[in-house]
């Protein structure tokens, strides 16, 4: 009882006239320990007399709260400075959302259409003040960094809850596009994409949004009982190893959150904006399009509005376009890397939700843990690069290795004869590495390309975990000698050594790394 | 990678287009071996390949040994490309190529 929260409501004029008085009462109903709030709706104007009042109540009692102020009398506070030194609000439009049309749940609230020009967003928690002043901070400095968004600009009460209210006038989310006009999917991928590389293309200053691998290092903590210690010490050092990124992550990167607005596309439901590398953004997306729905068709029909079969598709046309490559391998590596976030985020926010307590939450927290335990048995690396592809060693994968590397030469118009020579050499190495690197499991091949101008040469790095081997040691097959009494192995390394200018290797920090050069 | 064979007799032409690498080698093999019995002269036509790697040059150097002990082989219309491949790795000494 005594820390109950002691409420007194303040009405018409509070003047040097009735100062005192004013104190006095307030001071009587002071009667426990428990925080103050005013209720100031009734209140018409105060002067300096009755600032001064509120000032040694507030001495007394730190966490006073003025509630309910209007708009006049919240300008008086606001021009004397008071707004900085007590917690005053202003009084809220109190708005009803009956037969509103809910178009997006976002992650800490839902957005309805209130009429033709204005969304509100009506927030889970109940003391969303907090929350709605930081997305706003967060959306304004979206903005000013060149994020196309809309920052709401008003508050208001919805029920027992807070709503911040944006303009966006005959908008329509992606999601919707894609469920009235399906012949606009590609459409809405390249939308999509383009708004995706320009948030990871945009560096925040520092310290301004939270960072996102700390965030997940916390996801990875809630799972460390829920997780083979092996397990969590590898998902553990994964995360560690993602380098730290000043460059912006939306954090809940879906097609409900980007609106159609008057030829232009629009970003909202800022309040998960984070810095981070983008793999954490592709987990997000991987959850929204296909991990959330795995076990539960419906779930994503009901979250996105399209159906799971539309939303993989998307999901998989959004993540080549993103790379820029229809390589699968490459698609997949990176997936593969979203989906370990993917699935450590799935699982902590389903136990968080008393998953562990019903048949259904178990069944799908033992999916996800046991897709997140294969993926995570393999995983060297969860970053992923343009000019790398990290596999699977094992031979079904040798003409996507061979794809990459050609998509790059062909790029700068390598000769027929070269693409040739390099091809076949890219062939021995990692057809050798899937045969002899791993010798028990399946371990990752990591291929590399960079190419240089002057001189112009491509080198091609090739990199894996396995046991240290060093084929260069290898003697050469004696070329002179006769059909019959030529070796049949061994030409594969002697014909690399012959086609290219250069290879060397070396192993370093576990890794065994042959590298190839060869002129363009 | 697809595989031709034309029989005539004692003759036997092969005509292999396409990739012949780490991966479709084990086709080229399986086929030579299930019909190369009793063959005198094997063609290998290689207007088709595009491609070889030391995976392709074993099935074809194990057909040479083969054919050493059964009659002929020869390789006829060998593109500039593998015929590279011939010359880096001396296969080119020891296949007969028209």
């Amino acid at each position: 009882m005594e820390n109950e929260k002691i409420l007194i409501k303040l009405d018409g004029r509070v003047d040097s006239n009735n100062a005192a008085e004013t104190e006095q009462y307030i001071t009587s109903q002071i009667t426990g320990e428990g925080p103050i709030e005013i209720d100031a709706s009734g209140l018409e104007y105060i002067s300096s007399a009755g600032l001064r009042v509120l000032l040694h109540i507030k001495k007394d009692h730190p966490d006073l709260v003025i509630r309910g102020v209007s708009s006049e009398v919240y300008e008086i506070f606001e021009m004397t400075g008071f707004t900085q030194i007590i917690n005053v609000e202003k009084a809220y439009k109190v708005i009803s959302i009956e037969g509103c049309e809910p178009i997006a749940q976002g992650a800490n609230g839902i957005l309805y259409r209130i009429d033709q020009d204005n969304l509100v967003k009506v927030y889970k928690n109940a003391n969303a003040l907090e929350e709605i002043r930081n997305e706003r901070e967060v959306a304004k400095l979206a903005l000013v960094l060149g994020i196309p968004t809309a920052i709401s600009y008003d508050v208001v009460r919805v029920g027992d809850s807070y709503g911040s209210v944006f303009e966006l006038l005959n908008a329509k989310s992606l999601s919707r596009i894609m469920v009235s006009e399906p012949e606009k999917v590609d459409w809405c991928v390249d939308e999509f994409v383009k708004m995706l590389r320009k948030i990871h293309g945009t560096e925040v200053p520092a310290g301004k949004l939270p960072d996102m691998k700390e965030t997940a290092l916390k996801w990875a903590d809630f799972l460390k009982d829920h997780l083979p210690a092996e397990a969590y010490d590898r998902l553990k050092k994964l995360i560690e190893n993602i380098p730290v990124s000043n460059h912006m992550i939306h954090g809940d990167y879906h097609t409900n959150n980007l609106e159609f607005q008057d030829g232009e596309v629009l970003l909202i439901d800022m309040d998960t904006l984070a810095v981070g590398d983008p793999i954490f953004e592709l987990a997000s997306m991987f959850n929204a399009y296909v991990g959330f729905g795995e076990m539960d068709e419906g779930v994503t029909k009901d979250f996105l509005g399209i159906e799971r079969s539309a939303a993989i598709d998307f999901w998989h046309k959004t993540l080549a376009k993103y790379l820029e490559t229809d390589n699968e391998a490459k698609i997949r590596e990176v997936e593969d890397k979203a989906r370990i976030i993917g699935y450590v985020r799935l699982i902590r926010r389903s136990i968080r939700r008393k998953g562990l307590e019903s048949e259904k939450g178990r069944a799908e927290i033992e999916h996800w843990k046991s897709e997140l335990l294969d993926l995570l048995d393999k995983a060297d690396s969860l970053t992923f690069s343009a000019n790398e592809l990290e596999t699977d060693a094992l031979t079904e994968n040798l003409e996507y290795v061979q794809e990459f590397v050609k998509d790059y030469l062909d790029k700068i118009g390598c000769p027929e004869k070269t693409k040739n020579q390099v091809d076949i050499a890219v062939e021995e190495i990692f057809v050798n590495i899937a045969h002899y690197a791993y010798k028990t499991g399946i371990g990752k091949a990591v291929v590399r390309v960079e190419i240089t101008d002057e001189p112009a040469t491509v080198t091609i790095t090739f990199m894996d975990h396995g046991v240290e081997y060093n084929p260069l040691e290898r003697d050469d097959p004696d070329i002179t000698l006769s059909a019959e009494e030529r070796d049949i192995g061994g030409l594969g390394i002697f014909m690399t050594k012959n086609l290219m200018d250069d290879v060397t290797y070396e192993y370093n920090e576990g890794k065994n790394i042959l590298k190839l050069k060869k002129s363009l | 990678m697809t595989i031709n064979e034309t029989k005539n007799g004692n003759e036997l032409i092969i005509s292999p287009e396409g990739r012949l690498d780490t991966t479709t080698a084990p086709e080229l093999e399986e086929k030579v071996k299930g019909s190369i019995d009793g063959v005198t002269d094997l063609v290998f036509d290689l207007a088709g390949l595009e491609y070889i790697s030391s995976a392709g040059l074993r099935v074809l150097l194990s057909t040479q040994k083969i054919m050493e002990k059964q009659g002929k082989m020869k390789f006829i219309n060998v593109s500039d490309i593998i015929m590279e491949i011939f010359d880096v790795t001396g296969f080119s000494e020891i296949l007969t190529i028209e």
